[in-house]
């Protein structure tokens, strides 16, 4: 009797939760990993990914299209793996900074990614046809001793068309392109930075800096010399 | 039993009668003499920009299907394979914006490599879009328990119009434009049930392009 009376009591909190579930268009965003065709940055570094890097997820309701839940945890990380391992001479996954003089050893430096900001647009709030992303990550770099080498900040945009009943796969196909701009740029535009080639000289001794360093280091936007970031707690301890 | 051939022939007599009319016109331009071997491929990339246009990936793949089929079927390359051959350099804000501009992409590692084994030997951009510039008229529909039906009339007209550059990655230059407009209006007439008079510019545009950019491969060497 008792039974029956909890549960009629809780089938409207039941249907209720059901309701405001099959409101929120859930996306785990996954695409293909493509391998860059980059100059290698001669260097062995340490990439340390946070979890929440790791395990990124973004929610937002929107009023006219209801709630939104976009994973791009995974495909964030691997793109990422493959992006590194395809940047550096040599790659390593570390814990979190400060690391020990042992362990940078091996190790010429620290590779940090981080998400600051990721957002998107539907159709009905841009009034375009399309769905769009963005990402902004920052990627800070610092020395075999801790030091900072700079802090840069690039934003990966994608947009893709979508159909009325398909706007999960849009959404999808706009971030895997956010994403893909994102490290496009890094890839292409980080071994052009000042700062890196300074940096790779003192460990290297001699790499020609391109003739377009400038106008890199124009597009990226810089944050060198800024204040000590928040997502960056500490630099790894020599 | 086989179907009686005026049956047959009902489908496409209807969907002639319930297709609107669609104006196109094509131009080209050569800037130097193509030509294609047994083996080497096209790719076709449509232009993203990120403004409010960009070339829908549809009229790309409808370029790509015609162009594969014919009397002359073109071996062509999946525009997101090239992509991700070839990344980052392919990219919406990395990809080459000119001719020129292969001369130094082809100085990355790799990329020299990753094209001549593909044996891709023309790359065409494809630009533009379809919009809609006009539309007008009103139809209402109505359904009660004595049955329903639509009253009215509607149109719209759209205008397609794309551009396509090509280069030779052979030689890594420019060897022209071909450029496709098209115009039509489409109609939607309800008595009682809506009949849709549909003008499709973004096909003809597509069949177009696709036709001229065979000839102008194949056609000259």
């Amino acid at each position: 009797m008792r039974f029956r009376v909890l549960f009629k009591q809780s089938l409207p909190v039941l249907a209720l939760s059901l309701f405001l579930q099959s409101c929120t268009t859930s996306v785990v965003v996954e695409g293909t990993v493509p391998t860059p065709l980059v100059s290698t940055i001669p260097a062995r570094m340490g990439v340390y990914y946070s979890d929440e890097f790791k395990y990124f997820k973004y929610e937002e309701v929107i009023r006219d299209s209801g709630g939104w839940s976009i994973d791009l945890g995974q495909q964030n990380l691997s793109f990422f793996q493959n992006l590194t391992a395809s940047m550096f001479a040599g790659i390593q996954e570390v814990h979190e900074p400060p690391l020990t003089a042992e362990e940078m050893q091996n190790l010429d430096g620290v590779f940090i990614p981080s998400i600051e900001k990721y957002g998107f647009l539907t159709p009905s709030i841009s009034g375009l046809k399309f769905f769009s992303a963005s990402i902004e990550y920052r990627v800070a770099m610092y020395d075999k001793v801790g030091n900072k080498i700079g802090d840069w900040n690039i934003v990966g945009y994608g947009k893709s068309e979508g159909g009325m009943f398909s706007s999960d796969d849009a959404i999808n196909e706009a971030t895997v392109l956010a994403i893909r701009d994102g490290g496009a740029r890094i890839a292409i535009e980080l071994i052009d930075q000042p700062a890196v080639q300074a940096w790779l000289q003192s460990i290297e001794g001699s790499i020609t800096p391109p003739a377009d360093t400038a106008d890199a280091a124009e597009r990226i936007e810089s944050v060198e010399n800024s204040e000590s970031l928040e997502s960056v707690d500490g630099a790894p301890d020599a | 039993m086989e179907p009686p051939m005026h049956k047959l022939l009902v489908a496409p007599v209807l969907l002639t009668l319930l297709s609107g009319c669609v104006s196109s016109r094509i131009e080209q331009s050569r800037d130097s003499a193509t030509g294609i071997e047994t083996g080497e491929a096209i790719v076709l990339l449509g232009r993203a920009s990120y403004n409010e246009k960009q070339t829908e990936d549809s009229f790309t793949e409808c370029i790509a299907d015609a162009l594969r089929q014919g009397d002359n079927p073109i071996r062509m390359i999946q525009q997101n394979q090239f992509m991700d051959d070839l990344y980052p350099w392919f990219e919406p804000r990395t990809a080459p914006t000119s001719a020129e501009e292969l001369g130094k992409l082809f100085t990355q590692p790799g990329v020299r490599a990753r094209i001549d084994s593909a044996n891709v030997r023309y790359l065409a951009w494809i630009d533009g879009d379809t919009v809609t510039i006009d539309s007008g008229g009103s139809m209402s529909c109505t359904i009660s328990t004595f049955g329903g039906g639509c009253f009215g009339m509607s149109y719209w007209e759209e205008d397609a119009s794309y551009e396509a550059a090509i280069w030779d990655l052979k030689t890594m230059t420019s060897t022209g434009q071909i450029s496709a407009d098209a115009n039509g209006t489409s109609y939607l007439a309800g008595l009682v049930i809506p009949i849709p008079i549909l003008a499709r510019p973004g096909n003809a545009a597509c069949k177009g392009l696709a036709n001229q950019l065979r000839e102008f491969i194949v056609g000259e060497s």
